[in-house]
């Protein structure tokens, strides 16, 4: 006898639906499984007939075959152990099929019967919806982050006798039910522990952070050890914008599939900020792996990537950082698949200005210029031209610690990060990028005009500083949003003029 | 003499200078190998057609015999026709062209190699030396005083590195002068590649030294090596920075124990670049306080006249920068100016600063810095860290 559950599988962070077909015939007793799948799936075999056993469940010998459609897609996970086993229920009558039309399940088996949480909920379950169903089982440990998706009922089931039972028994189902949460009410609740008043000096830096998170553009600070790079760089999530709901849910898909959810953690409500190690390889970075695993570019989409020690990152690893910088995606090939994952982050690299750190100070820095010149082309030219801020940081003196020039708080800074940003969707709303940082060679005559005055100074600073016309351009997106920043609807002299202390 | 035997020792001169170089590319002939063939045969072409029985037993065997070889695959006189094609000249011990000043100091080189000429041993010629990693006052110094060393008509020896080395010879280039440099490589290589320019130019303007083959690689052992032909060419030596411990300090021993006189430029005492200038003033070096009175005390010292004596500046004057371009200034230039030295600073330092009634923002700071770097006011390190000239 036959039945079908619906369930759902991931490739690389996108989901679909699958189908988990059972049969039941008369015949030698076997247990065949089909569709193309992973050890981890195959092992369901297992999990799915102790579980039975130990939830009092017996199925007379039989010949049972399972197959989970599309075939040719590759199934990975855990989570067909819970449909499985109920398809094989309904298949010996256990459960009606009209129930399993229009409901998704997934869950991992225990052998004691228990449902356990899968990683890659959020997506599927929010596939599910697209689809149109109208249900859903999951683990209870995930109901949480599946509560997130609005439209389909959530059913978490602790084990496989709930499971059974919600199936067989709706007002049982109903029971159930687990209420929906509001992403943005979650958002909402922002704390931070960090600010950047707490940073003693360090003016331009400051200004300099502001700018790129206004404009989302990447940014690299020089300054010898101890400066406060790292501070700087830390206190840069406190005063970017916080998340919309689509980007909360696009940044929990991915922390989702990669199995960095948690019942704490269903969902991620603050900007990413990731500072891998420089001894970090270039798979760690880029993803990919035996289960093509997203990287820590991809978990830092819509946040922070801050490479500290830039220069002594791997050649390959700061080259992996092309694609992403450029397309905002990263794509990771795997045999006969490649799976684009998102990577729209914020690169803030540091660096010493030079291999002992104290570079132009003549009285403590004793490299030859050949080191310097060698240090610094660990930096590869194209690689500079992406980063459209480079801010020097300066080694604080004791005295000037006390200053009395106080800075502002990381609130006044997001405020007006978050004015320049108003300024920008209204100016982008009918093109398809979102910041300044993303205006291209061939949309500087629209989005960032000069008036005469104005383009009389860019043509003496070109001629006088000998600039290329790649950072002719950056100045400009530079000085868009210290426009922006200004409030100011016309890019004007001053902006220019500051743009250009940052152009490296 | 008359003409004829003056080309007939012109001819023989070359014979001469043919054979010893020849000799010197033998693989396994030392110096000394060569001078034990000259005092034994006389010159360096009969040392090279002498039958091997009558080599001195200083030469052993098998040089004799990797000699001979060699001299039957070929003219020796080839190789040095191929120099002269280079414009390369040679001169050895013992020959008119080789600089008189040489003879006398501590292991003089067997032979020079040079493009364009060796200094006039008639006019007063200065080694101007200092560190390669030098700061913007080295810099300026080391440019103001070749300058108006060049301007006196006073010749200027140094060598090729980068910085003071290099700017010391280019600035004399600039106003005319002659200028001389020493290399730690053989004379057809431009080490360090930074001086490419100068090295192009010094011959026609003066001429490239070398005590080493052709082909030699510039290898550490060389420097302080040439660095004695540097100061023995010289009638003085000037310091422009120096640290405590370094390179030029050495290059000044050496100096010193041929008998020559050395000045130094002072420098602020908290400057690691010029704790060496400042403590040879303090060991009895003459301190240099101004181009134009370095080289009055020098013509007054070297009792030799120079092709001339142009001065651009008045007694006393240093172009400085900020001194000239004041009355430009604005308020707000003048401030930002005040915070600023030859050291390079951010602009975070910078801000930090500025007086308190100031009035000038951060914004406000970076338009007024990136204004003066337009306008040439002042100078910029890779656009981050300001200075002044």
């Amino acid at each position: 006898m036959y039945a079908s559950v619906i369930s759902g599988g991931l490739s690389g962070i996108r989901s679909f639906l699958t189908r988990v077909e059972v049969d039941i015939s008369r015949g030698l007793p076997s247990f065949e499984m089909v569709g193309r799948l992973s050890s981890e799936v195959r092992e369901a075999r297992e999990r799915v007939k102790v579980a039975m056993l130990n939830c009092g469940i017996t199925i007379p010998p039989s010949k049972i075959t399972v197959n989970i459609s599309p075939a040719s897609l590759h199934k990975t996970g855990t989570a067909y152990d819970l449909p499985i086993a109920i398809g094989i229920l309904s298949a010996i009558g256990e459960i009606p099929a009209s129930v399993l039309s229009d409901i998704v399940i997934i869950g991992e088996l225990g052998l004691n019967g228990e449902v356990r949480r899968v990683s890659g909920v959020l997506p599927i379950i929010s596939a599910a919806k697209k689809q149109g169903l109208k249900q859903c089982i999951v683990p209870a440990s995930n109901a949480s982050e599946a509560a997130y998706v609005d439209g389909i009922d959530i059913i978490p089931v602790s084990d496989l006798d709930e499971a059974v039972k919600s199936l067989q028994n709706s007002d049982y189902l109903s029971s159930l039910v687990f209420s929906h949460l509001s992403v943005e009410d979650t958002i909402k609740e922002q704390r931070y522990s960090l600010d950047f008043s707490d940073i003693a000096g360090q003016e331009a830096c400051k200004r300099a952070a502001l700018i790129a998170a206004a404009g989302f553009h990447h940014m690299l600070i020089t300054g010898p050890p101890g400066s406060g790079k790292t501070m700087i760089a830390k206190r840069m999530s406190t005063i970017m914008p916080p998340l919309t709901p689509e980007e909360c849910l696009d940044i929990s898909t991915i922390y989702s599939v990669t199995g960095l959810l948690n019942e704490e953690t269903p969902l991620i409500t603050k900007r990413p900020f990731l500072n891998p190690h420089h001894t970090t390889t270039r798979q760690a970075l880029a993803g990919g792996g035996a289960n093509s695993r997203p990287g820590l570019i991809s978990l830092a989409h819509k946040g922070i990537l801050f490479m500290d020690e830039f220069p002594e990152f791997s050649r390959e690893c700061i080259e992996t950082l092309r694609e992403p910088l450029e397309d905002k995606t990263i794509q990771i090939s795997r045999m006969q698949n490649t799976y684009e994952y998102p990577a729209d982050i914020m690169l803030i690299a540091a660096a010493n200005p030079c291999p002992c750190g104290y570079y132009p100070d003549r009285n403590l820095c004793n490299c030859s210029d050949s080191m310097i010149a060698r240090y610094r082309s660990k930096i590869s030219g194209p690689m500079k031209d992406r980063i459209d801020i480079i801010v020097r940081a300066e080694k604080t003196d004791i005295d000037k610690l006390s200053s009395k020039k106080s800075g502002p708080t990381s609130l006044e800074l997001r405020s007006m990060v978050m004015n320049a940003r108003f300024m920008q969707e209204e100016r982008y709303k009918n093109s398809d990028i979102s910041y300044n940082s993303e205006i291209s060679v061939a949309m500087i005559d629209e989005y960032l005009p000069l008036g005469v005055p104005e383009k009389e100074y860019m043509k003496d600073i070109y001629r006088n500083m000998n600039l290329t016309a790649r950072s002719y351009h950056k100045i400009l997106k530079v000085a868009r949003t210290i426009a922006d920043i200004e409030n100011s609807h016309y890019i004007k002299i001053p902006h220019l003029a500051e743009a250009v202390c940052y152009r490296g | 003499m008359n003409q004829e035997t003056h080309r007939i020792n012109e001819s023989f001169i070359n014979e001469e200078r043919a054979a010893a170089y020849y000799l010197q590319t033998v693989p396994g002939m030392k110096i000394r190998d060569i001078r034990a063939l000259k005092n034994h045969f006389g010159s360096f072409v009969t040392a090279l057609s002498a039958s091997e029985k009558d080599y001195p037993d200083l030469i052993s065997a098998d040089l004799i015999k990797e000699l001979k070889d060699r001299l039957k695959t070929g003219s020796p006189f080839e190789a040095y026709a191929d120099l002269l094609r280079s414009d390369i000249h040679y001169c050895m011990e013992d020959d008119p062209a080789y600089p008189l000043p040489l003879m006398n100091i501590a292991s003089p080189p067997f032979s020079l190699f040079y493009k364009g000429s060796l200094p006039d041993p008639d006019i007063p010629c200065v080694a101007v030396i200092g560190a390669r990693n030098c700061s913007g006052y080295g810099r300026q110094m080391a440019r103001e005083f070749s300058r108006e060393l060049g301007l006196a008509g006073i010749q200027l020896i140094s060598g090729l590195a980068a910085g003071v080395d290099s700017i010391a010879g280019s600035s004399s280039i600039t106003v005319g002068g002659r200028s001389f440099a020493v290399l730690g490589s053989g004379i057809d290589i431009c080490y360090p590649s930074s001086s490419k320019a100068l090295y192009d130019s010094t011959p026609a303007n003066g001429g490239l030294i070398s005590e080493y083959l052709p082909t030699t690689p510039a290898v550490g052992h060389h420097f302080p090596a040439r660095n004695r032909i540097i100061s023995g060419l010289a009638d003085a030596v000037l310091v422009v920075e120096a640290r405590k411990k370094s390179g030029t300090l050495i290059t000044v021993n050496m100096a010193l124990e041929q008998g020559k006189d050395v000045y130094a430029i002072p420098g602020r005492i908290n400057e690691s670049l010029s704790y060496g200038c400042n403590m040879l003033i303090r060991d009895g070096a003459v301190p240099a306080l101004s181009p134009f009175e370095f080289v009055n005390e020098l013509l007054h010292k070297i009792k030799k006249c120079p092709a001339s004596f142009k001065s651009s500046l008045k007694d006393g004057d240093i172009n400085r920068n900020n001194n000239c371009d004041d009355m430009f200034l604005s308020s707000d230039e003048r401030i930002v100016m005040s915070a600023l030295d030859c050291n390079p600073r951010s602009i975070s330092e910078i801000f930090l600063d500025l007086p308190e009634d100031s009035g000038i923002s951060l914004p406000g700071l970076m338009t007024l810095l990136t204004n003066m770097v337009m306008h040439h006011k002042i100078k910029c390190l890779d656009s981050s860290n300001y200075y002044l000239e």
